[in-house]
């Protein structure tokens, strides 16, 4: 990360936005149905896993690119853009 | 890591230090419970070791120590041999021991509790948590083994209902109040539960006795002889009332149910600042903000009322979002209509503008077709469109005040909120005015779309929904806030 970027994050977080930002993500994955998708797609995993054993790490690395794969491009574009349009109307003040 | 008990590391630990540290680290560093907290967040959460936010930073339990979880966190457990870890992003507990996340009941309260009072502290309506039966729920599941799947195709709750004699204006607001989706999950939830003197009487008993017989699964019409009886007993006025208007219907009907509310054990008495805070006025209410400005000194009185629907005036072939936008626009009242200022101390003239200050969960719009006047009585067809999604958002007080005062940059607030509705189902007015005919449509699952013709329900599609008259709209706000309640 660059000075910048770090100040940015840092800012997101001590306001508060990047938790408002998160909850905005969550609430668009919840409503077009992500959630439920990378839900099979992990009930899936853990069948086809053999002997039981499986952990956080195996499930991570099996259904995240899949996972990622899955998200709109809808929602990347809402929280893209509106993170801009924030940003840029921080730095006015 | 199949039980909620943790593992035996994890339980040593418990037993050696208590949950203390966990939900010190927790609420620092994952749920951010004040500003403090977030100061904190923002400065301190990189690896102790690369300086990096991530990726999947954890903390040691043992000695708060920062490292992300591929590299130093794994080395930090090896080095001093620390095994238990916080996952900073979402507050799992990673054993290093076991090499996997542990579930524990007790710790996974304290998260949630924090989650609430980090979303509080933020003024963030609560996180949505799922379902989760409770011990009576729970026991009743496993005593009851019917279940009922619920599929894309399913009818359930799909009803006619027997006209008992130009009754249809009132059957078209039944199937409207069965179809509407917090008030079912609230009656079907036997959410109503009522005094002993209630017993009889009580119409919001009677309506949940309805909404189970809708959702029995039995597909008959049904009869509504003891609601009707009920409903006009109650409200007197409607009996009377020759036009036998649906709009009227409805108005009375939450008017019967806002005042029956009062029958149930948890209801009494319930008021907020002035509000009632019944079913139906949780649903249904929402504030209407009037400005009056004074021409002369721009002095400003104003005033928010209460409303169940909004009605719209029919000037011509347009849109909903123009009549709202005509609704929400500020109207100079001439000279004739001079206004006392409590500013100037004298009648001076104004100008007054309505906005929304507060929406309900379900926004009702009522197309005022009938005009009724000394000389004449008629119905106005004229076409007006309607979407299936309104952003209801330019319409409120907040974003007229800002694009009022040309201020643009309206910040977090108007990023973040959320005015969405849905379209859930529409009543219309068939025929001419003295021998007309009233039809719902309801929408009984997403895009899947009902017509109600009395005793008669037929499959119906969005596009015959959006391409009908309308009389009254009925809209669902599409994502709900959870209230904190800690
Ligand atoms: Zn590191
Ligand atoms: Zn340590
Ligand atoms: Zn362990
Ligand atoms: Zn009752
Ligand atoms: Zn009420
Ligand atoms: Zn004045």
């Amino acid at each position: 990360m660059t000075v910048n970027n770090t100040i940015a994050h840092q800012r997101l977080i001590l306001t508060g936005d990047r938790e408002r930002f998160k909850e905005l993500l969550r609430r668009r994955l919840i409503e077009c149905g992500w959630r439920d998708q990378v839900r099979m797609l992990c009930r899936d995993a853990v069948k086809e896993t053999e002997g039981n054993n499986v952990t956080l790490d195996t499930l991570v690395t099996r259904v995240t690119p899949r996972a990622r794969a899955l998200v709109p491009d809808t929602v990347k574009k809402e929280l893209l853009q509106k993170i801009k349009t924030h940003l840029l109307t921080q730095k006015e003040h | 890591m199949n039980d909620m008990n943790g593992c035996i590391h994890l339980n040593n630990f418990k037993a050696a230090k208590g949950v203390n540290p966990y939900k010190v680290v927790h609420a620092f560093f994952v749920a951010c419970t004040s500003q403090e907290a977030r100061m904190y967040k923002a400065t301190a959460c990189l690896c102790f070791v690369c300086s990096q936010p991530g990726p999947r930073l954890h903390s040691c339990l043992h000695c708060i120590y920062f490292g992300c979880y591929e590299g130093h966190m794994q080395e930090h457990s090896k080095t001093k041999k620390h095994f238990l870890y916080i996952d900073l992003n979402h507050g799992n507990v990673f054993c290093a021991q076991c090499q996997d996340y542990i579930y524990d009941q007790e710790l996974a309260d304290i998260a949630t509790r924090n989650r609430l009072k980090g979303a509080k502290s933020l003024g963030l309506s609560a996180p949505f948590m799922s379902w989760v039966p409770n011990a009576n729920e729970a026991a009743a599941l496993r005593r009851l083994r019917k279940r009922r799947m619920i599929s894309p195709n399913t009818t359930i709750g799909l009803r006619g209902l027997q006209n008992l004699g130009s009754t249809c204006f009132m059957n078209c607001i039944v199937q409207t109040l069965i179809h509407t989706p917090l008030l079912r999950d609230y009656f079907l939830g036997e959410r109503h539960k009522c005094k002993p003197s209630g017993a009889g009487k009580c119409l919001v008993c009677e309506v949940s006795k309805l909404f189970q017989e809708f959702y029995s699964g039995a597909k008959t019409p049904l009869t509504l002889h003891r609601l009707l009886h009920l409903i006009w007993t109650h409200a007197r006025h409607l009996a009377g009332y020759e036009q036998q208007d649906a709009h009227e219907f409805f108005i009375a009907t939450l008017d019967v149910l806002h005042r029956h509310c009062m029958n149930g054990l948890e209801d009494v008495e319930k008021k907020e600042n002035g509000r009632c805070n019944c079913i139906i006025d949780q649903i249904f209410t929402g504030g209407l903000q009037s400005d009056v400005v004074c021409t002369c000194c721009s002095g400003v009185s104003t005033t928010i009322d209460p409303f169940w629907d909004i009605s719209l005036d029919v000037a011509g072939p347009g849109s909903l979002q123009a009549c709202l936008e005509r609704f929400t626009r500020a109207e100079h009242l001439g000279s004739g209509a001079k206004i006392k200022c409590s500013n100037c101390r004298a009648y001076r003239e104004s100008t007054k503008q309505l906005t929304l200050e507060t929406l309900p969960i379900v926004a009702s719009f009522h197309l005022k077709r009938f005009e009724h006047s000394e000389q004449i009585d008629r119905k106005i067809s004229t076409f007006v469109s309607f979407p299936a999604e309104l952003d209801m958002t330019p319409f409120m007080s907040s974003h007229r005040r800002a694009v009022d005062t040309a201020d643009n940059n309206n910040g977090p607030e108007g990023v973040f909120e959320d005015n969405r509705y849905s379209l859930f189902a529409v009543v219309n007015h068939l025929g001419s005015l003295d021998a007309g005919h009233y039809t719902a449509y309801v929408r009984q699952m997403k895009g899947s779309w009902f017509k109600c013709d009395d005793h008669m329900i037929t499959r119906a599609d969005l596009a015959e929904v959006l391409d009908s008259e309308g009389y009254l709209l009925f809209y669902h706000k599409t994502v709900l806030e959870y209230e904190c309640d800690v």
